[in-house]
């Protein structure tokens, strides 16, 4: 069966990229653009890897994750997406249970990388 | 004005009601003029953000076009999707050149300290600028360092003000040109590290070398000039020389290459 990633971003320009590529690249796409709306995704299907936006709508990203946690249906690794490289942010993530934080955009095939990496 | 007007009580009083009056409205200036600067700030802060998404949409898409993702590309086609990728990474290494000088004026940068050796940095930087260096011809070398004490500093600012030296020596050094890094302690005790990137190409005018450090200066800031950038790089790089107590100046003259310096204290206190 292929993985499944849930990708929680409030852009459709970004989200429809990541459609395509993680389509083409061969895995099971699912997209929620707020905190309530990934926490009811990542409930109904628990996906092995969530793509995290810090910044959402609704609230932080973060705030999906410990939802998710404390339902018992956490993902795999969760890979946080932020626009800000600063020490402070990846602190806040790796402490909130993020896998890895990653600097956006990075080039796809880095991307592709990162996520082979949790999955194997 | 006799003498007698200048003791007189009320006209004092007069004098100093309107001396109040006028340092009001200075004050009042100020603020005004403060709280405009920092609307600026924060909407540069706002639209740079805002432009990274569309952006790295941008970006994704054709990086799946030219991976051949969606079916083989011909070679002008994959041509063309290449020039997509790299104009927009050029473009996206703008924003985040603005966004950082914002957050840098905007008091919004806090140090994380470490202790780490500069040595291994400035080889960092090196190995990343190499392609670079080599599509011109260029060699970077390092010419000691070897045994430094370490410093307590941020690491991934200095690596920021290294690679914007040593990206301004490969951008203003003709092909075949020679990039050299020399660190050395310096002071009565060695209390800082002095820092140098040099170059051997086209040099600055002495009644430049203070522009150069300014934001948004460009010695040549016509719309044809030869090299794009956002005139933030060396802004950018004071800024983060001087939060850590450092200082940074260059020493060129046009047509004999420029040497960049900076200091660190390698006495900072620990934390």
């Amino acid at each position: 069966m292929a993985a499944r990633i849930l990708i929680v971003e409030d852009s459709t320009l970004v989200t429809d990229a990541f459609r395509i590529l993680f389509t083409e690249t061969g895995y099971d796409v699912d997209v929620a653009a707020t905190v309530a709306e990934a926490i009811e995704r990542g409930t109904a299907n628990t996906a092995d890897i969530m793509l995290l936006d810090l910044s959402l709508p609704d609230g932080s990203g973060l705030e999906v994750l410990e939802a998710l946690r404390e339902r018992g249906v956490p993902p795999r690794a969760t890979l946080a997406m932020t626009g800000h490289d600063d020490a402070k942010t990846r602190r806040t993530c790796l402490d909130a249970g993020c896998s890895e934080v990653l600097l956006k955009p990075l080039p796809i095939g880095d991307l592709l990388r990162h996520i082979q990496r949790h999955l194997g | 004005m006799s003498m007698s007007d200048q003791l007189d009580p009320a006209a004092l009083k007069k004098r100093l009601k309107a001396l109040e009056a006028q340092a009001k409205e200075a004050q009042s200036t100020i603020d005004e003029l403060k709280s405009r600067d920092s609307l600026k700030t924060q909407f540069l802060s706002n639209i740079s953000h805002d432009l990274r998404t569309p952006l790295a949409a941008i970006i994704t898409h054709a990086e799946i076009l030219r991976d051949g993702m969606l079916g083989e590309l011909n070679t002008k086609q994959r041509e063309s999707v290449r020039g997509i990728v790299n104009g927009g990474q050029q473009l996206l290494d703008m924003i985040d050149e603005i966004l950082t000088y914002v957050r840098s004026e905007g008091d919004q940068i806090k140090l994380a300290r470490t202790e780490f050796s500069v040595t291994e940095v400035v080889d960092q930087v090196r190995m990343l600028n190499q392609p670079l260096a080599a599509k011109k011809n260029l060699t970077i070398e390092r010419l000691n360092g070897d045994d430094l004490p370490p410093v307590y500093a941020d690491r991934d600012k200095l690596r920021h003000v290294l690679g914007n030296l040593i990206g301004n020596a490969i951008k203003f050094t003709p092909d075949g040109g020679r990039i050299w890094i020399s660190l050395s302690p310096r002071g009565r005790n060695g209390e800082e590290l002095l820092v140098e990137v040099g170059d051997n190409g086209r040099g600055i005018a002495r009644d430049h070398h203070e522009l150069v450090f300014r934001e948004f200066a460009q010695v040549d800031a016509s719309p044809s000039r030869p090299h794009h950038g956002t005139g933030l790089g060396l802004a950018i790089a004071r800024r983060l020389v001087e939060l850590h107590d450092g200082t940074i100046w260059v020493d060129s003259e046009l047509g004999k290459g420029s040497r960049f310096f900076f200091t660190v204290p390698l006495d900072a206190p620990r934390e």
